[in-house]
């Protein structure tokens, strides 16, 4: 389903640049459930990044479904963002006018989902998260662990094909963080979703089937 | 999905007040003049468009070429209209002699008033299509002794009562019947201050032995003529046709030539140089169009600049959206749709505004426009209004916000490169720009005015009223009138003459000879006649010779030239010379300084002065210095009464009249005025808005910069330079190009102010010292506030 080939990723820094990403290469099939792991600033989050086609690797090919990734233009990627990926980011990123209810819809507003499916579709995720209580709430009205399950929430109401997670439990009590797990393992298992998380803990990643270990920009 | 770009859209105005305020009052600012201006302009291209056959009628105006300039004017012979009849019928659907506008005593009983009116031959109503309350079109004007009311002057002579039939008497001399009433023609056309239309041949009828003349005269040009061409004829190709029919029939040496000028041109082209249309007010519609769009401008920059200023804030917002699916496109329409809605609540305010100050506007503008609220196209054009003003304002910040490159926003490295600001700053320079030459140009049409009103106008207008005489009742007895009147105690003196001092009513001349003329020369002159106690009452001032006096018999013979007619006929000292003019030899007596007749911005006509008591047109009485306007007023009019009986004594301050000079030139200049303030208000609101930003996205850095030591004013200084520079660059930008435009605005009047630089440099210090205030709240908020608050908050 995804396959990376010689991708590298390198920023400009002063006069020279600076390598995050050295020559990866990485297949991930349709229906699998991959941990990503590393030391901090070893490279995850950008990986995750390029998966999920918010940033451009700086040489290698990047093949979604078998198609060439860099040769697609702008609509074909929002195409993408609207069907098939999911982003949970690390630091949440809700939209702060919107509120708990609004945040998750917006996906299927993009989707141009049916107003009564829209309805029932979040009714549904929020129910899932025992977030309906909270769900006119602003995110400024939320704990940090709150707002990363509407991110999660918002990322998974659209049925994604592939869900990339950065961090999704890094501020959750890990009672919590083993319900998200459960429910990625639910995800993955009977809707085959295709996941990949990436996270500091061992048990997390032991939800998965592998786990993808990078250091200093390099598969291990 | 559009539900959803407004509640956000709503949220961020709530939650920013400030700016929501900001752009709100700036577009409801600009869109409100925009509106007036617009309604303004519509009002002026409608003009005369009340006439259903406003495509066809058209004026026939006459050309006369005077030492090389052509002239062109209104005034037509009345043998001209049998000849185009018969000569060009095919042309012509109608072909109406009129007379001028004149104002006439009309009374029915002792109701007695003055109002204007015109007489014109009977095809004039259909010609007009006059909407007919009473009475038919067709054959209103057919019988010499009738006359066409208007509904308002229908209403003040008979209150409610049908006037058909009633009998009327115009001047004191003549019964009239009333043979209709038409609805009162609207402001907005050329005949708007008909009051009443009588049939051109009781005007000749009642004008005595000098009309019956001009009937057949092909030179007594004392008349307009209107005409209404068939349908398809091209009023251009007819005026080709018809230009030398004056020429042929006579033999003016002015080179008389024809032209028709179209109805859709009286209002807006109505200039003519060197024989040339060359415009006339379509000027003042680019003009103010262009200030309208301007001002619009201002206020939409502030909206452009404040939301890209804030772009920090929404690029998040733009990151996360495009990260779950959002296109570009769908970006650009959510902050499309965000500038609509606050330009839809700023129209909701500019209309309430418009509203509220149409009736100044209406005052200042000499209009009388009412908000067509129930005209769909009214409502059409507003909705487009929106639209564009929407698009103008938003899509700059929705193409500048939407390109944000999610993952640069969201992992926070977004930084507004050091080129960022730079559209904001362009656009801060051509807000000032505009606002600095709107008040340069304000500032000079005003200097213009007083200018030319301390212009020396050769007499005193201090006390002087002007009665028309109007009714056969005033002739005959000068003296004892003089007398009346002097004994009263209130008047210095008193004079008759054939123009009152503010205008000009008759010229010619053009054959006169003189010592040393060249035969080929020709020139008109004002011509006068008057009283001998002319000079005196207006005070005068002789240059040589001497005044008109009862001493001299033969002064019935004398003539007095004014300083331009002495240097054009080149005599080096006129006094005493012979002037041939017709049968008439005439001396020169003395020489007076110019007396500004007629425009104020022109130099003075060359003008003689001829002794004759029976052309008398206008009494002129001088107030004695000191006394009460008010109650010599009452002792005048009495003496009016006993002399004029059936008249309302009607007169006219001749400096009030001279005042109406300057009228338009107060006009555009109020207009300019008004609307330069606004401008410079609306950008002041932009960059206090822009300050207020600067000074929330410093903060830290004032913060850091003030622990290293830094004092308030270095601050302050730091935060206001940055805008002091603009507004310096702006006025670099608008002082050469306010400086261009006026130049050529003056250029239209002879007699013209110079342009001081002095209010370039007031006009720049004054932008310096408002954007200073401006800014200075705002810097010197963020510099007194506590640096480890500040530092604290991040
Ligand atoms: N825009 C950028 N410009 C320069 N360097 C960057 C930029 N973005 C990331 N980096 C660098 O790339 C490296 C990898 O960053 P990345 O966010 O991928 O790390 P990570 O593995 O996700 O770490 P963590 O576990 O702390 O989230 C870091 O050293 C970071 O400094
Ligand atoms: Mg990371």
């Amino acid at each position: 389903m995804i396959q990376l080939r010689h991708i590298s990723k390198h920023y400009p820094v002063g006069f020279g640049k600076n390598e995050i990403l050295k020559d990866v290469d990485l297949t991930i099939f349709e229906g699998e459930f991959v941990s990503i792991m590393g030391p901090s600033g070893s490279g995850k989050s950008t990986l995750l990044h390029i998966l999920g086609l918010l940033e451009e690797p700086s040489s290698g090919d990047y093949l979604f479904e078998g198609e060439l990734v860099n040769k697609m233009n702008e609509k074909k990627r929002t195409q993408l963002h609207r069907g098939s990926i999911g982003f949970v980011f690390q630091a949440y990123h809700l939209i702060d006018e919107l509120t708990v209810y609004e945040n998750i819809e917006t996906p299927l507003l993009y989707k141009n989902i049916p107003g009564a499916e829209r309805k029932s579709r979040v009714a549904d995720v929020l129910d899932r998260f025992n977030m309906v209580a909270k769900k006119d709430l602003f995110p400024n009205q939320l704990s940090g662990g709150q707002q990363q399950l509407v991110g999660i929430a918002r990322a998974i109401v659209a049925e994604p094909r592939v869900i990339l997670a950065d961090e999704p439990t890094g501020n959750l009590h890990s009672d919590q963080a083993r319900v998200i797990m459960q429910l990625f393992k639910h995800l993955n298992e009977t809707d085959k979703i295709t996941i990949i998380q990436v996270t500091h803990s061992e048990q997390n990643a032991a939800f998965g089937h592998r786990v993808i270990e990078i250091r200093d920009g390099k598969i291990q | 999905m559009f539900r959803n770009y407004l509640k956000i859209a709503w949220r961020n105005l709530h939650r920013s007040k400030a700016y929501a305020l900001i752009n709100i009052t700036g577009l409801s600012a600009g869109m409100a003049v925009a509106m007036l201006i617009g309604l303004w302009i519509w009002d002026e291209v409608s003009y005369n468009k009340y006439h259903q056959h406003y495509d066809r009628i058209v004026q026939i105006m006459r050309q006369a070429t005077f030492q090389g300039v052509t002239g062109t004017g209104q005034a037509v012979p009345i043998p001209l209209a049998d000849y185009l009849r018969t000569h060009y019928g095919s042309d012509f659907k109608s072909v109406v002699t009129s007379s001028w506008t004149l104002e006439n005593i009309i009374a029915a009983g002792d109701n007695k008033l003055t109002s204007t009116g015109i007489y014109m031959e009977p095809q004039a109503p259909e010609m007009l299509s006059l909407q007919m309350l009473e009475g038919s079109r067709k054959t209103a004007l057919q019988d010499v002794n009738t006359i066409l009311l208007s509904a308002s002057l229908a209403r003040s002579l008979f209150g409610g009562q049908p006037a058909t039939g009633k009998i009327v008497k115009l001047n004191n001399k003549t019964d009239v019947r009333v043979s209709g009433v038409y609805a009162d023609i609207p402001h907005n056309s050329s005949f708007s201050d008909l009051a009443f239309i009588a049939p051109f041949s009781q005007y000749l009828a009642t004008s005595g032995d000098w009309a019956k003349h001009a009937v057949t005269d092909w030179n007594e040009y004392s008349f307009q003529m209107f005409a209404e061409l068939n349908p398809q004829v091209d009023a251009q190709k007819v005026s080709g046709k018809i230009q030398s029919v004056i020429k042929d029939n006579s033999a003016d040496e002015s080179n008389p030539m024809l032209l028709l000028h179209p109805m859709r041109k009286w209002k807006l082209y109505s200039e003519f140089q060197n024989g040339i249309n060359t415009g006339g007010d379509i000027r003042f519609v680019w003009l103010f169009g262009l200030i309208g769009v301007f001002v619009l401008l201002l206020g939409c920059i502030n909206f452009m600049n404040l939301s890209t200023a804030r772009a920090a804030r929404r690029a998040r917002e733009v990151g996360i959206r495009k990260a779950i699916g959002s296109a570009k496109e769908q970006l650009v329409g959510q902050f499309l749709s965000e500038s609509l809605l606050v330009v839809a609540i700023g129209f909701c305010i500019a209309l309430l505004l418009t509203m509220l100050f149409l009736p100044w506007f209406n005052n200042v503008a000499d209009k009388q426009i009412a908000l067509p609220w129930g005209s769909v196209s009214f409502w059409l054009l507003c909705a487009g209004f929106m639209l564009v003003t929407g698009v103008l304002a938003g899509s700059y910040p929705a193409f500048y916000l939407s390109a944000f490159q999610p993952v640069k926003v969201l992992k926070g490295t977004f930084r507004a490169g050091r080129f960022a600001a730079m559209p904001r700053k362009v656009l801060v320079i051509v807000q000032f720009a505009v606002s600095v030459i709107l008040i340069i140009g304000t500032v000079i049409i005003f200097q213009q005015i007083q200018y030319t009103k301390h212009r020396a106008i050769g007499y005193s207008r201090d006390g002087l009223i002007t009665i028309p005489m109007n009714t056969p009742d005033l002739f005959g007895h000068y003296d004892a009138l003089q007398k009346d009147l002097q004994a009263t105690g209130m008047v210095e003196n008193m004079a008759e003459s054939s123009s009152p001092t503010t205008q000009l009513f008759s010229r010619g001349g053009e054959n006169m000879k003189w010592r040393g003329k060249r035969e080929e020369e020709k020139i008109l002159f004002g011509n006068i006649a008057c009283t001998h106690d002319f000079g005196a009452t207006i005070g005068w001032q002789i240059l040589a010779g001497r005044d008109f006096s009862r001493e001299y018999a033969t002064d019935s013979s004398a003539m007095i030239l004014n300083a331009s007619a002495a240097t054009v006929m080149g005599l080096k000292d006129p006094v005493g010379e012979k002037i041939q003019w017709g049968k008439h030899q005439y001396t020169v007596i003395g020489v007076v300084k110019d007396l500004l007749m007629e425009s104020p911005f022109a130099t003075a006509m060359p003008t003689v002065f001829r002794l004759n008591y029976d052309w008398a047109n206008v009494i002129t009485v001088k107030i004695k210095p000191g006394r009460d306007n008010r109650a010599a007023l009452d002792k005048i009019a009495a003496v009016f009464k006993k002399y004029n009986p059936g008249s309302p004594f009607n007169y006219k301050f001749n400096d009030q009249e001279y005042g109406k000079k300057f009228m338009a030139e107060e006009r555009i200049g109020k207009l300019a005025g008004c609307f330069a303030i606004l401008a410079i208000l609306i950008s002041c609101l932009g960059i206090f808005g822009l300050a207020s930003f600067t000074a929330e996205q410093r903060i830290k850095e004032i913060g850091v910069r003030k622990v290293l030591g830094a004092t308030v004013l270095s601050i302050w200084a730091l935060l206001s330079g940055d805008f002091l520079k603009l507004v310096f660059i702006a006025f670099l930008l608008a002082a050469p190009a306010a400086y261009y435009g006026m130049q050529h605005w003056l250029q239209q009047y002879e007699y013209r102010t110079p342009i001081h630089w002095w209010i370039f440099m007031a006009t720049g210090g004054a932008a310096l010292g408002i954007t200073l205030t401006v800014v200075s709240y705002q810097a010197i908020k963020a510099a007194v506030i506590n640096p480890v608050k500040s530092l604290r908050t991040e």
